[in-house]
């Protein structure tokens, strides 16, 4: 069964933001357990480029999550922004220049790189095929985890969200081993690891550009997330691949998937979808165009856009 | 016809080697990379003898007449140091040295050699640089005033169509000499001197907005040593940028009018590849040389500067751009750099 998602429509000041996020997980109930101890908050540092570009994980989110759960939990709860290594990001960079070593100083909180832990292999089905995964053992110890992800459109699987913000927790850092079938990976891994709690930083939306929605969502379920997430980035979820998948797998259930706050509308005539022609389409086009020209005239085609 | 052996096939390095194998003076016959999947491409591109250690290429000196080299910045000094030893005619990627020391030995060793000597100054050989050049000269803006010349780009952040980490070199500052200033200021400052001849620096600001241990922004103000003319230098690493899209440009104020390369460069980048490409088809078909890059626009420099060093050399000619060119713009970002020391601002 589908879960409750909440929409918060939030101002941009970072009390605004410690408000919306107490909002949020108000409206889906959410009440921690008093005994936990260990908390992951997993952010979506994908890359280095920061929050206003609509790439990655506002850290003022982060905050009011911390926050939060210092309120509900104590204050000597261990709390853990945490962030694996990627194809082409390493968190040892991603988290000064996203902000989160300062976050940390200001928190108390450890930073911790998700591909230094121990790594548990694991293996699943998905679709008929078996894919392996090397997860951290700490994302599997953890008292409560929590998915931070962004609201982005991508061009293989054409929503990325709180599911694909889990497959960043892959302890390998070559992901883009994954991208031959990155849609039952998603999947794969989201049979593996189940946040106890999702809550997406909307603040800013990457679609054809970045967008202000000023949008914080929570849900205790990541695929409940995505499905609405689809319907504000202009998708319908059930074409979205790997949702149609998730459910097949029973991963995830659109049945009981209810929204409480704000209207999906208010947001998605906001979201810059993406025209009739992907730009994923157009990019394909070019570049097979520019290889014909090339192997017609005997031309270069400069490694930057070749590689 | 002048044997090349390239050094280091990172990204520019593969241009590099692309390029000479379309000019027709030139033969690559050997390359060295640290990277086996590099040397493969350039084993695939016809290049018979490959070294992993670049130290074995400049070994054999008997076999290869110039190198082309485009190792990461801390490597250069060495390198370009051997090769002008052993007599080679040397091209290098900026800059020449992470240190004035070491530019300024480079200069005397360069003054020495019987070889030639050019450091990639790219940028001057844009066309509309080149068309700005000319009508400055011209004087159709009158006396040069200002110059505003601005690059703001995604630096070492520009993500590969195959995804892969940005070099640790990068972001050491004992490796890669700097920053933005150093990457692309580099190429703005000299620009700077190219119109308005020698210069200092007035003013610099550092930004250190990714909080890395090298700068990721930088304005500097210059001031011609010989003029009145003052330059407005902005370049910057913070930008998410894809190609075609490129986020420079330069305007230069004149007593009687002004010219921007906003007015020289294509406006659509997609219907210039068209026509470019349209037009490299045609050379084909009628068996005439085709202009190797010029549907990108921009990349085209890195054929024509190549294309100029090796003309140079041919011909017994001094380069457009010598290693006193490389000496004085790597002093004044150092000039920059202590500027901002002495006038922290923010």
């Amino acid at each position: 069964m589908g879960s409750v998602v909440s929409l918060v429509r939030v101002k941009r000041s970072a009390e605004d933001i410690i408000d919306a996020v107490s909002e949020a997980f108000d409206l889906i109930n959410f009440e921690p357990d008093a005994s936990v101890k260990s908390v992951a908050i997993k952010p979506n540092l994908c890359y280095y480029w920061d929050s206003d570009t609509g790439y990655t994980t506002d850290p003022r989110v982060v905050a009011g999550i911390i926050d939060y759960v210092r309120e509900r939990c104590g204050e000597d709860v261990d709390i853990k922004v945490v962030e694996a290594d990627a194809s082409a990001m390493r968190t040892k960079y991603a988290f000064p220049v996203l902000g989160y070593e300062k976050l940390a100083k200001e928190k108390d909180v450890e930073l911790f790189n998700l591909s230094k832990d121990v790594l548990v292999d694991k293996t699943v089905h998905v679709n008929k095929r078996e894919i392996s995964f090397r997860v951290p053992q700490l994302l599997l110890k953890s008292d409560l985890s929590i998915n931070v992800p962004k609201l982005k459109i991508m061009r293989a699987t054409k929503i990325t969200c709180a599911m694909k913000n889990i497959f960043g927790c892959i302890g390998a850092p070559r992901k883009v081993v994954y991208h031959p079938f990155l849609n039952e990976a998603i999947v794969g891994i989201n049979k593996i690891l189940r946040p106890h709690l999702t809550i997406v930083d909307g603040l800013v939306a990457l679609g054809r550009f970045p967008a202000k929605l000023n949008l914080i969502m929570a849900s205790a379920d990541p695929f409940s997330i995505d499905w609405v997430a689809s319907q504000i980035m202009g998708y319908k979820p059930s074409r979205v691949k790997y949702l149609k998948m998730a459910f097949n797998e029973k991963v995830g259930d659109p049945e009981g998937v209810i929204t409480r706050g704000a209207e999906i509308a208010e947001f998605a005539k906001l979201f810059p979808k993406e025209g009739l022609l992907s730009t994923g389409f157009l990019w394909s086009l070019q570049f097979q165009l520019l290889k014909t020209y090339k192997k017609i005239v005997g031309d270069i085609i400069p490694p930057v856009l070749e590689e | 016809m002048t044997r090349v052996g390239i050094i280091g096939l990172g990204r520019m390095g593969m241009l590099h080697m692309m390029n000479c194998q379309k000019i027709e003076t030139v033969k690559v016959v050997a390359a060295a990379d640290s990277s086996r999947k590099a040397l493969n491409k350039a084993k695939a591109a016809g290049v018979d003898k490959l070294y992993k250690d670049y130290h074995n290429l400049l070994n054999h000196v008997s076999d290869i007449d110039a190198v082309v080299i485009s190792l990461p910045n801390f490597l250069h000094f060495e390198c370009i140091q051997l090769a002008l030893e052993n007599g080679l005619d040397v091209f290098t990627e900026k800059p020449m040295a992470n240190t004035v020391d070491e530019c300024h030995e480079i200069v005397k060793m360069a003054e020495k050699s019987r070889g030639k000597f050019m450091v990639g100054h790219c940028m001057r050989f844009v066309d509309a640089i080149e068309k700005m050049k000319k009508n400055l000269e011209r004087g159709i803006i009158g006396r040069l005033e200002v110059a505003t010349i601005e690059e703001v780009i995604n630096g070492p952040f520009s993500h590969p169509r195959v995804p892969a980490p940005v070099s640790d070199w990068w972001f050491n500052p004992k490796k890669s000499g700097g920053g933005a200033l150093l990457d692309i200021g580099y190429h703005m400052i000299d620009l700077f001197r190219f119109f308005a001849g020698d210069s200092k620096v007035v003013f610099s600001c550092l930004d250190h907005k990714f909080n890395l241990p090298v700068e990721d922004g930088a304005i500097v103000l210059l001031q011609s040593s010989n003029s009145s003319t003052k330059g407005i230098v902005n370049v910057g690493w913070y930008q998410q940028t894809i190609f075609p899209k490129y986020n420079f440009r330069v305007i230069l104020h004149g007593n009687a009018g002004f010219l921007t390369s906003d007015d020289l460069v294509p406006h659509n980048l997609y219907l210039h590849a068209v026509k470019e490409g349209t037009r490299n088809v045609l050379r084909r078909i009628v068996r005439r040389k085709i202009r190797p890059l010029s549907y990108t626009y921009y990349y085209e420099s890195f054929y024509k500067e190549l294309a100029h060093f090796f003309y140079c050399v041919e011909n017994d000619l001094d380069p457009l751009v010598s290693a006193i060119d490389g000496l004085r713009t790597v002093e004044l970002i150092h000039e920059a750099y202590e500027e901002f020391q002495q006038e922290p601002v923010g």
